[in-house]
């Protein structure tokens, strides 16, 4: 313990002699690893798995059960309603929910002004298929028309400032609403399930309403749709159920591959009944896409984002080669000493401790640095592209790759240095 | 204590060979207050620092202790420096920003000793170089010759049986150098073997031997009388 402060005592000496060249060395080094880091926390956040256990066995089929004839289009995103019905009379999957989403206005009385709300209008599935957790009260106990509706913890605290508000009553778009349940803290990030158009960058809806009741009560998609014939997107309640209204997102869950084998056989068949039966004239182009593959499936991936992760990437790179130049210096100026302290009687093992301090020191220095430079970057990236907000947080595993980041990089930085220092000849500095 | 047999050392750079010592057979016994001289670039330095273990050497042998140098390890190198030897340069080679009595720790550092017994052997060296009251002090903030002093401390601190001085007094004037000198010669009398390269004819004679370095060989040495000195 007493070496150590030694040791420390050495290194801050050997800092004090040359504090300029020292202090670029980290400000180099801090710089490259924070905005490495702020970037590589984006990169990852966006890439990563919300679902890893399920990832691989939640579906998103795809099909051409359009009135119109197209023999080379893809399968649209969006299902109708009858189609989502048909689909749904398989009892292959394990689970299964279609979706859309709505804007809405959400208040407790009527004297209080509305607070708008994002509305997921879905199924009871949609919770167990995704994790969602819950805080408070239950899920539908089918996918029937009903009033009421589930809320996001940060909502309920919002509106009515407090989480325990099950059997509560509330005033969506001045329709009377009991809560029957309250969602844990939950964040899918990125929020796979609505993949199209880049919406899994957005932040999980606020209330959640039955499939059913979202159609009797006329809420218009927000997202995609695309009508046919004389349909109108407008009519969803006494038209959406029965006319080529184009607006429904489905997801299935498939276990087995075998399952997953009997749905895709399930949707061709389909396909060939519908053509069949005169309603749609395109050739079969089903798609069946796993969780994990949408993201690729509907060309989200950003390519602007990958290609600034490659750059700083490199410019983390040039850091460190710039960092080690530096050091090297630095080390080439206290080899007078190390060669001192060789003749006096030092083993290179108790040198290579005294550069491991030095190191230590360094990478200190280096990550409180990187640190606040990645937190200013974060920061601005946050200012300049807000909607990406979501993925800049930070946790405890980040910041420990931080650390190991840190202390990697300067190990590469002082560890040739290092090795030329302890193994330079002893005696040609001391001679004269 | 020290035997060279036929020790020889060759420095190749890419244009020249350099044999900067042939066929040396040096025997010291402890004790003894050697002086080594000879021109400059005879190869005085670098048989000091062979015998210090600074450097390698390509032929012959080096036996410390009736024990061969050879094939030891860095560590047991390291230790045998440490705790055999003391260097004494002519640059003094203080590190200026650590003080004196810093200065002075540094190879007691290596040795693993505590805190109480390092302070001992501080003080006592520093008393006997008569620096106590300036052990505060950086190294820059002394005359030459109380420099080579406290570089004397150092080197005596970690109570050495064989001194190795490289023109301790090169770079002091007389009166400084002669203190310097009576210094050495206390150390000696205390029982430390001292090899000491030197310029200076005085200091070569009040020596109790000398050798002589030309070109790489040794001329002339004197061989070692232990009656001869004591009746001196
Ligand atoms: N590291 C070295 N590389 C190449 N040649 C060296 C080196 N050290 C010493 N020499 C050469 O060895 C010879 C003896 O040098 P040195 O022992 O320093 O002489 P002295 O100390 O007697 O002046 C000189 O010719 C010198 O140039
Ligand atoms: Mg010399």
């Amino acid at each position: 313990m007493e070496q150590l402060f030694y040791y420390l005592k050495v290194s801050w000496f050997s800092i004090k002699r040359a504090p300029l060249p020292y202090m670029l060395t980290v400000l180099i080094l801090s710089l490259g690893l924070g905005v490495f880091f702020s970037n590589a926390t984006f990169y990852y956040r966006m890439n990563s798995d919300p679902l890893p256990d399920k990832s691989d066995k939640l579906f998103f089929p795809m099909m051409m059960l359009v009135p119109y004839q197209c023999s080379d289009c893809k399968a649209p995103p969006v299902l109708s309603y009858s189609n989502v019905a048909k689909l749904a009379a398989s009892d292959i999957p394990s689970a299964r929910a279609a979706m859309y989403s709505a804007d809405g206005y959400l208040r407790q009385h009527a004297a209080q002004p509305p607070t708008p709300v994002t509305v997921r209008i879905t199924q009871r599935d949609f919770f167990s298929m995704f994790d969602v957790p819950l805080l408070h009260g239950t899920i539908w106990p089918d996918n029937q028309a009903r009033d009421e509706l589930l809320l996001s913890k940060a909502t309920a605290e919002k509106i009515l400032g407090r989480t325990d508000v099950v059997g509560q009553q509330l005033l969506l778009d001045d329709r009377l609403f009991t809560i029957i349940g309250v969602l844990d803290d939950w964040q899918m990030l990125p929020k796979l399930y609505d993949a199209y158009n880049r919406q899994y960058l957005n932040p999980a809806e606020d209330i959640y309403l039955p499939l059913e009741s979202g159609y009797d009560y006329n809420y218009l998609s927000n997202n995609n749709s695309s009508t046919y014939d004389d349909a109108d997107y407008r009519k969803l309640a006494t038209d959406g159920r029965t006319k080529a209204i184009h607006q429904l997102q489905y997801w299935v869950q498939l276990d087995t591959p075998a399952q997953q084998q009997a749905y895709r056989q399930f949707m061709a068949n389909l396909v060939t009944d519908e053509k069949a039966a005169g309603r749609h004239p395109s050739p079969e182009a089903n798609q069946l896409v796993m969780l994990r593959d949408i993201v690729r499936y509907f060309g989200g991936e950003s390519a602007d984002i990958k290609a600034f992760a490659i750059v700083t990437l490199l410019f983390l790179l040039v850091s460190v080669f710039n960092a080690s130049h530096l050091s090297l210096n630095r080390y080439l100026s206290n080899q007078y000493e190390f060669s001192l302290r060789r003749a006096l009687g030092a083993n290179r093992s108790q040198l290579q401790m005294q550069l491991l301090v030095d190191m230590g020191l360094m990478s200190t220095f280096t990550l409180a640095g990187a640190a606040v430079i990645a937190y200013g970057c974060t920061k601005l990236m946050n200012s300049l592209w807000p909607a990406n907000r979501l993925f800049a947080s930070w946790d405890v595993q980040l910041m420990l790759a931080l650390a190991v980041l840190t202390l990697f990089c300067s190990y590469l930085v002082t560890l040739y240095p290092s090795l030329r220092a302890s193994f330079g000849s002893l005696n040609k500095q001391l001679k004269e | 204590m020290i035997t060279l047999t036929n020790l020889g050392k060759v420095f190749r750079t890419e244009l020249i060979e350099t044999h900067a010592l042939r066929d040396v057979n040096l025997q010291v016994n402890e004790g003894e207050f050697a002086a080594l001289t000879g021109p400059s670039g005879s190869g005085k330095s670098t048989l000091l620092n062979i015998l210090g273990t600074l450097e390698s050497f390509d032929s012959g042998d080096y036996q410390l202790d009736g024990k061969s140098v050879k094939g030891l390890s860095d560590a047991a190198l390291s230790k045998l420096r440490n705790e055999k030897i003391g260097f004494i340069f002519q640059s003094f080679n203080l590190i200026k920003d650590f003080s004196i009595y810093d200065n002075i720790e540094l190879p007691l550092r290596y040795r693993g000793l505590n805190a109480t017994v390092r302070k001992q052997r501080i003080e006592r060296a520093l008393e006997l170089v008569g620096l106590h009251a300036r052990r505060d002090y950086l190294p820059g903030q002394l005359s030459g010759g109380q420099q080579q002093r406290v570089a004397i401390a150092r080197a005596i601190a970690g109570e050495p049986r064989i001194l190795l001085a490289d023109e301790p007094t090169g770079n002091l004037d007389s009166l400084m150098a002669r203190q310097v000198m009576e210094l050495l010669e206390q150390i000696n009398r205390q029982g430390c073997t001292i090899l000491m390269v030197t310029h200076d004819p005085d200091q070569a004679r009040r020596a109790g031997r000398n050798i002589q370095i030309i070109d790489g060989q040794l001329h002339d040495s004197t061989m070692y009388d232990p009656l001869a000195q004591h009746t001196a």
